[in-house]
Protein backbone atom coordinates (compact mmCIF):
# COMPACT_ATOMS: atom_id res chain seq x y z
CA UNK A 1 0.00 0.00 0.00
CA UNK A 2 1.08 3.20 -1.29
CA UNK A 3 0.04 5.18 2.04
CA UNK A 4 1.95 2.40 4.27
CA UNK A 5 5.27 2.52 2.55
CA UNK A 6 4.95 6.21 2.82
CA UNK A 7 4.48 6.17 6.43
CA UNK A 8 7.48 3.50 7.05
CA UNK A 9 9.42 5.58 5.33
CA UNK A 10 8.90 8.78 7.40
CA UNK A 11 8.27 7.35 10.63
CA UNK A 12 9.98 4.42 12.33
CA UNK A 13 7.18 1.67 13.16
CA UNK A 14 9.15 0.57 16.10
CA UNK A 15 7.84 3.90 17.64
CA UNK A 16 4.21 3.72 16.60
CA UNK A 17 3.24 -0.06 17.68
CA UNK A 18 3.99 0.89 21.70
CA UNK A 19 1.44 3.83 21.37
CA UNK A 20 -0.35 1.25 20.03
CA UNK A 21 -0.23 -1.42 22.47
CA UNK A 22 -0.23 1.51 25.34
CA UNK A 23 -3.51 2.96 24.73
CA UNK A 24 -5.11 -0.15 24.72
CA UNK A 25 -3.57 -1.38 27.91
CA UNK A 26 -4.18 1.95 29.88
CA UNK A 27 -7.86 1.87 29.00
CA UNK A 28 -8.12 -1.86 29.34
CA UNK A 29 -6.56 -1.61 32.88
CA UNK A 30 -7.26 1.90 34.26
CA UNK A 31 -11.30 2.38 32.78
CA UNK A 32 -12.10 -0.96 31.69
CA UNK A 33 -12.27 0.12 28.01
CA UNK A 34 -11.74 -1.83 25.13
CA UNK A 35 -9.81 0.32 22.38
CA UNK A 36 -9.52 -0.52 18.67
CA UNK A 37 -7.03 1.04 17.40
CA UNK A 38 -7.09 1.88 13.40
CA UNK A 39 -4.81 1.84 10.84
CA UNK A 40 -2.40 4.84 11.70
CA UNK A 41 -1.84 7.43 8.75
CA UNK A 42 0.38 10.33 8.18
CA UNK A 43 -1.01 13.62 9.60
CA UNK A 44 -2.24 15.88 6.39
CA UNK A 45 -2.93 19.28 7.07
CA UNK A 46 -4.49 20.94 10.60
CA UNK A 47 -4.56 18.60 13.16
CA UNK A 48 -7.92 16.17 14.76
CA UNK A 49 -9.81 19.53 15.54
CA UNK A 50 -11.22 17.79 18.75
CA UNK A 51 -12.29 19.65 21.65
CA UNK A 52 -10.09 18.15 24.60
CA UNK A 53 -6.24 17.64 24.40
CA UNK A 54 -3.56 16.19 26.19
CA UNK A 55 -0.10 16.98 25.11
CA UNK A 56 2.95 15.16 26.45
CA UNK A 57 6.46 15.93 25.31
CA UNK A 58 9.20 13.34 24.91
CA UNK A 59 13.24 14.11 25.36
CA UNK A 60 16.35 12.28 25.01
CA UNK A 61 16.45 9.26 22.92
CA UNK A 62 13.04 10.38 21.44
CA UNK A 63 12.10 13.81 21.11
CA UNK A 64 8.50 15.17 20.19
CA UNK A 65 5.24 14.99 20.97
CA UNK A 66 2.21 13.53 21.75
CA UNK A 67 -0.98 14.56 21.26
CA UNK A 68 -4.81 12.89 22.28
CA UNK A 69 -7.40 14.61 21.04
CA UNK A 70 -11.27 13.49 22.20
CA UNK A 71 -14.40 15.27 21.38
CA UNK A 72 -15.66 16.70 24.38
CA UNK A 73 -18.61 14.03 25.11
CA UNK A 74 -15.50 11.05 24.53
CA UNK A 75 -13.44 12.61 27.02
CA UNK A 76 -16.07 12.96 29.40
CA UNK A 77 -17.12 9.39 29.36
CA UNK A 78 -13.72 7.98 29.06
CA UNK A 79 -12.77 10.31 32.52
CA UNK A 80 -16.06 8.79 33.85
CA UNK A 81 -14.66 5.49 33.35
CA UNK A 82 -11.07 6.27 34.50
CA UNK A 83 -11.80 8.04 38.10
CA UNK A 84 -15.56 5.90 38.42
CA UNK A 85 -17.06 9.02 38.58
CA UNK A 86 -18.63 11.58 36.15
CA UNK A 87 -16.68 14.95 36.50
CA UNK A 88 -17.83 18.38 34.51
CA UNK A 89 -15.43 19.23 31.75
CA UNK A 90 -13.23 22.05 32.55
CA UNK A 91 -13.35 21.60 36.08
CA UNK A 92 -9.64 20.99 37.67
CA UNK A 93 -10.23 17.57 38.21
CA UNK A 94 -11.28 16.78 34.59
CA UNK A 95 -7.98 18.39 33.49
CA UNK A 96 -6.36 16.38 35.77
CA UNK A 97 -7.17 13.06 35.24
CA UNK A 98 -7.21 13.50 31.10
CA UNK A 99 -3.68 14.64 32.32
CA UNK A 100 -3.36 11.61 33.61
CA UNK A 101 -4.53 9.37 31.44
CA UNK A 102 -2.26 10.96 28.85
CA UNK A 103 0.57 10.54 30.93
CA UNK A 104 0.02 7.15 31.65
CA UNK A 105 -0.36 6.07 27.95
CA UNK A 106 3.12 7.91 26.97
CA UNK A 107 4.32 6.39 30.22
CA UNK A 108 3.43 3.25 29.63
CA UNK A 109 5.26 3.09 25.40
CA UNK A 110 8.28 4.89 26.93
CA UNK A 111 10.11 1.80 27.85
CA UNK A 112 9.38 -0.13 24.17
CA UNK A 113 10.65 2.86 22.33
CA UNK A 114 14.80 2.43 22.74
CA UNK A 115 16.65 4.20 24.57
CA UNK A 116 16.61 6.43 27.87
CA UNK A 117 13.82 9.12 27.04
CA UNK A 118 11.64 11.51 29.52
CA UNK A 119 8.79 12.21 29.47
CA UNK A 120 7.46 15.88 30.34
CA UNK A 121 4.54 17.05 32.52
CA UNK A 122 0.69 16.61 30.32
CA UNK A 123 -0.62 19.51 28.77
CA UNK A 124 -4.23 19.98 28.68
CA UNK A 125 -6.31 21.98 25.84
CA UNK A 126 -9.92 22.30 25.95
CA UNK A 127 -11.76 24.50 23.95
CA UNK A 128 -13.64 24.44 20.13
CA UNK A 129 -12.15 25.11 17.28
CA UNK A 130 -8.37 25.12 17.58
CA UNK A 131 -5.20 23.31 16.40
CA UNK A 132 -2.44 21.92 17.93
CA UNK A 133 0.66 21.99 16.12
CA UNK A 134 3.74 20.40 16.43
CA UNK A 135 7.47 21.45 14.53
CA UNK A 136 6.38 21.14 11.09
CA UNK A 137 9.88 19.25 10.28
CA UNK A 138 9.01 16.27 12.24
CA UNK A 139 6.25 13.72 10.53
CA UNK A 140 3.53 12.98 12.27
CA UNK A 141 1.20 9.82 12.74
CA UNK A 142 -2.53 9.89 13.22
CA UNK A 143 -3.77 6.82 14.91
CA UNK A 144 -7.11 6.81 14.64
CA UNK A 145 -8.81 4.72 17.90
CA UNK A 146 -12.63 3.53 18.66
CA UNK A 147 -14.13 2.86 22.17
CA UNK A 148 -17.73 1.89 22.67
CA UNK A 149 -17.88 5.72 24.21
CA UNK A 150 -16.95 7.26 20.96
CA UNK A 151 -13.86 7.97 18.39
CA UNK A 152 -10.62 9.67 19.47
CA UNK A 153 -6.76 10.08 17.78
CA UNK A 154 -3.29 9.48 19.05
CA UNK A 155 -1.20 12.14 17.38
CA UNK A 156 2.52 10.86 17.62
CA UNK A 157 5.12 13.58 16.38
CA UNK A 158 7.99 12.10 17.76
CA UNK A 159 11.99 10.71 16.21
CA UNK A 160 14.09 9.09 17.55
CA UNK A 161 17.92 11.40 18.09
CA UNK A 162 20.82 10.87 16.20
CA UNK A 163 23.38 9.35 18.24
CA UNK A 164 20.91 7.60 20.66
CA UNK B 1 12.45 27.92 42.06
CA UNK B 2 11.44 31.22 41.25
CA UNK B 3 12.39 33.23 38.38
CA UNK B 4 12.80 36.60 38.87
CA UNK B 5 9.99 38.89 36.16
CA UNK B 6 12.97 41.20 35.84
CA UNK B 7 15.32 38.20 34.47
CA UNK B 8 12.65 36.80 32.05
CA UNK B 9 12.15 40.14 30.62
CA UNK B 10 15.63 40.56 30.08
CA UNK B 11 15.62 37.55 28.45
CA UNK B 12 12.98 37.87 26.22
CA UNK B 13 14.23 41.18 25.42
CA UNK B 14 17.22 39.90 24.27
CA UNK B 15 15.60 37.31 22.25
CA UNK B 16 13.04 39.38 20.62
CA UNK B 17 15.98 41.78 19.69
CA UNK B 18 18.08 39.68 18.03
CA UNK B 19 15.57 37.19 16.54
CA UNK B 20 13.27 39.76 15.33
CA UNK B 21 15.02 43.39 15.72
CA UNK B 22 11.96 44.42 17.52
CA UNK B 23 11.64 45.73 21.25
CA UNK B 24 9.24 44.59 23.79
CA UNK B 25 7.56 47.14 26.60
CA UNK B 26 6.45 46.08 30.29
CA UNK B 27 2.41 45.36 29.59
CA UNK B 28 0.55 48.48 30.95
CA UNK B 29 -3.02 46.68 32.30
CA UNK B 30 -5.75 48.08 29.87
CA UNK B 31 -3.00 48.96 26.84
CA UNK B 32 -4.43 46.55 24.61
CA UNK B 33 -7.76 45.14 23.83
CA UNK B 34 -8.85 41.68 23.28
CA UNK B 35 -7.72 39.35 20.30
CA UNK B 36 -10.20 37.29 18.82
CA UNK B 37 -7.69 34.62 18.09
CA UNK B 38 -4.23 33.71 19.58
CA UNK B 39 -1.92 30.86 19.97
CA UNK B 40 0.02 29.20 22.89
CA UNK B 41 3.11 27.66 22.42
CA UNK B 42 4.62 25.31 25.28
CA UNK B 43 7.63 24.00 25.67
CA UNK B 44 8.91 21.42 28.31
CA UNK B 45 11.57 20.68 30.39
CA UNK B 46 12.45 17.53 31.77
CA UNK B 47 15.02 16.42 33.94
CA UNK B 48 16.74 17.72 36.98
CA UNK B 49 13.76 20.46 37.15
CA UNK B 50 10.83 19.58 35.38
CA UNK B 51 8.19 22.16 34.22
CA UNK B 52 6.81 23.78 31.04
CA UNK B 53 7.09 27.39 29.63
CA UNK B 54 3.89 28.75 28.24
CA UNK B 55 4.06 31.74 25.82
CA UNK B 56 0.85 33.21 24.82
CA UNK B 57 0.08 35.88 22.00
CA UNK B 58 -2.28 37.13 19.54
CA UNK B 59 -2.47 35.47 15.89
CA UNK B 60 -1.24 38.58 14.89
CA UNK B 61 1.81 39.18 16.89
CA UNK B 62 2.55 35.27 15.73
CA UNK B 63 1.90 36.44 11.71
CA UNK B 64 3.94 39.46 12.37
CA UNK B 65 7.27 37.50 14.01
CA UNK B 66 7.54 34.78 11.12
CA UNK B 67 6.82 37.79 8.42
CA UNK B 68 9.95 38.84 10.08
CA UNK B 69 11.65 35.37 10.40
CA UNK B 70 10.95 34.45 7.00
CA UNK B 71 11.16 37.21 5.00
CA UNK B 72 7.76 37.41 4.12
CA UNK B 73 4.59 40.03 3.94
CA UNK B 74 2.75 39.48 6.93
CA UNK B 75 0.04 38.99 4.66
CA UNK B 76 1.84 35.77 3.35
CA UNK B 77 2.52 34.07 6.12
CA UNK B 78 0.36 31.11 6.44
CA UNK B 79 -0.54 29.11 9.41
CA UNK B 80 2.45 26.68 9.94
CA UNK B 81 4.50 29.81 9.66
CA UNK B 82 2.97 31.45 12.44
CA UNK B 83 3.24 27.85 14.21
CA UNK B 84 7.31 27.60 13.38
CA UNK B 85 7.76 31.24 14.17
CA UNK B 86 6.13 30.93 17.63
CA UNK B 87 7.87 26.98 18.61
CA UNK B 88 11.16 28.82 17.80
CA UNK B 89 10.68 31.53 20.29
CA UNK B 90 9.52 29.26 23.24
CA UNK B 91 12.32 26.88 21.71
CA UNK B 92 14.67 29.77 22.09
CA UNK B 93 12.67 30.78 26.12
CA UNK B 94 13.44 27.52 26.89
CA UNK B 95 17.10 27.25 25.72
CA UNK B 96 17.92 30.14 27.59
CA UNK B 97 16.09 28.93 31.11
CA UNK B 98 17.68 25.72 30.55
CA UNK B 99 20.67 27.13 31.08
CA UNK B 100 19.84 28.77 34.62
CA UNK B 101 18.61 25.03 35.91
CA UNK B 102 20.75 22.43 37.39
CA UNK B 103 22.09 19.86 34.81
CA UNK B 104 20.37 17.91 33.59
CA UNK B 105 17.97 19.09 31.99
CA UNK B 106 16.02 18.12 28.43
CA UNK B 107 13.66 20.32 25.99
CA UNK B 108 10.76 18.76 24.71
CA UNK B 109 9.66 20.02 20.86
CA UNK B 110 7.39 22.76 21.60
CA UNK B 111 3.64 22.70 20.75
CA UNK B 112 1.47 25.24 19.27
CA UNK B 113 -2.11 25.49 19.93
CA UNK B 114 -3.68 28.36 17.64
CA UNK B 115 -7.55 29.07 18.30
CA UNK B 116 -9.99 31.55 19.40
CA UNK B 117 -11.70 29.44 22.05
CA UNK B 118 -9.69 27.49 24.31
CA UNK B 119 -7.43 27.24 27.48
CA UNK B 120 -4.52 25.44 28.05
CA UNK B 121 -3.43 24.01 31.55
CA UNK B 122 -0.60 22.18 32.89
CA UNK B 123 -2.14 19.72 35.39
CA UNK B 124 -0.11 19.44 38.18
CA UNK B 125 2.36 22.24 38.48
CA UNK B 126 2.45 25.99 39.83
CA UNK B 127 3.51 28.94 38.03
CA UNK B 128 7.01 30.32 38.96
CA UNK B 129 7.83 33.26 37.00
CA UNK B 130 5.30 35.46 35.10
CA UNK B 131 5.97 38.04 32.50
CA UNK B 132 3.54 40.52 30.39
CA UNK B 133 5.05 42.57 27.59
CA UNK B 134 3.93 44.53 24.73
CA UNK B 135 5.52 44.35 21.02
CA UNK B 136 4.14 46.46 18.63
CA UNK B 137 1.01 46.66 20.05
CA UNK B 138 0.56 43.06 20.75
CA UNK B 139 0.32 41.50 23.95
CA UNK B 140 2.64 38.70 24.93
CA UNK B 141 2.77 37.12 28.31
CA UNK B 142 5.39 34.00 29.12
CA UNK B 143 4.60 31.90 32.31
CA UNK B 144 7.16 29.35 33.61
CA UNK B 145 5.41 26.43 35.44
CA UNK B 146 6.92 23.77 37.71
CA UNK B 147 6.21 20.50 38.59
CA UNK B 148 4.55 20.09 41.91
CA UNK B 149 3.72 16.67 42.02
CA UNK B 150 4.67 12.90 41.20
CA UNK B 151 2.33 11.71 38.07
CA UNK B 152 0.93 8.24 39.62
CA UNK B 153 1.60 5.90 36.23
CA UNK B 154 4.70 6.95 34.29
CA UNK B 155 7.22 4.23 33.63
Amino acid sequence: MPQAQTIESAVNPNLVTPFINSVRDVFDKMAGVKITAQEPHLKAGKSTGHDISGIIGFSGAVAGSVVVSFPKAVAERLVEAFVRMPLECGTPDFVDAVGELVNMIAGSAKPYLGGVASISLPSVVIGQGYTVASMSSTPCVIIPCSSPHGDFAIELCIARQAGA
Amino acid sequence: MKFNPDDIMMLAGTIWESVLSLPIETDEPGSVGNHPRSMAACIQISGAWNGAILLDCPVEFARLAASVMFSTEPANAALPDLQDAIAELVNMIGGNIKGLLPETCFLSLPAVVEGGDYSARVPGSTPVGRVAFVCQGHRVSIVILEKTREETAAA
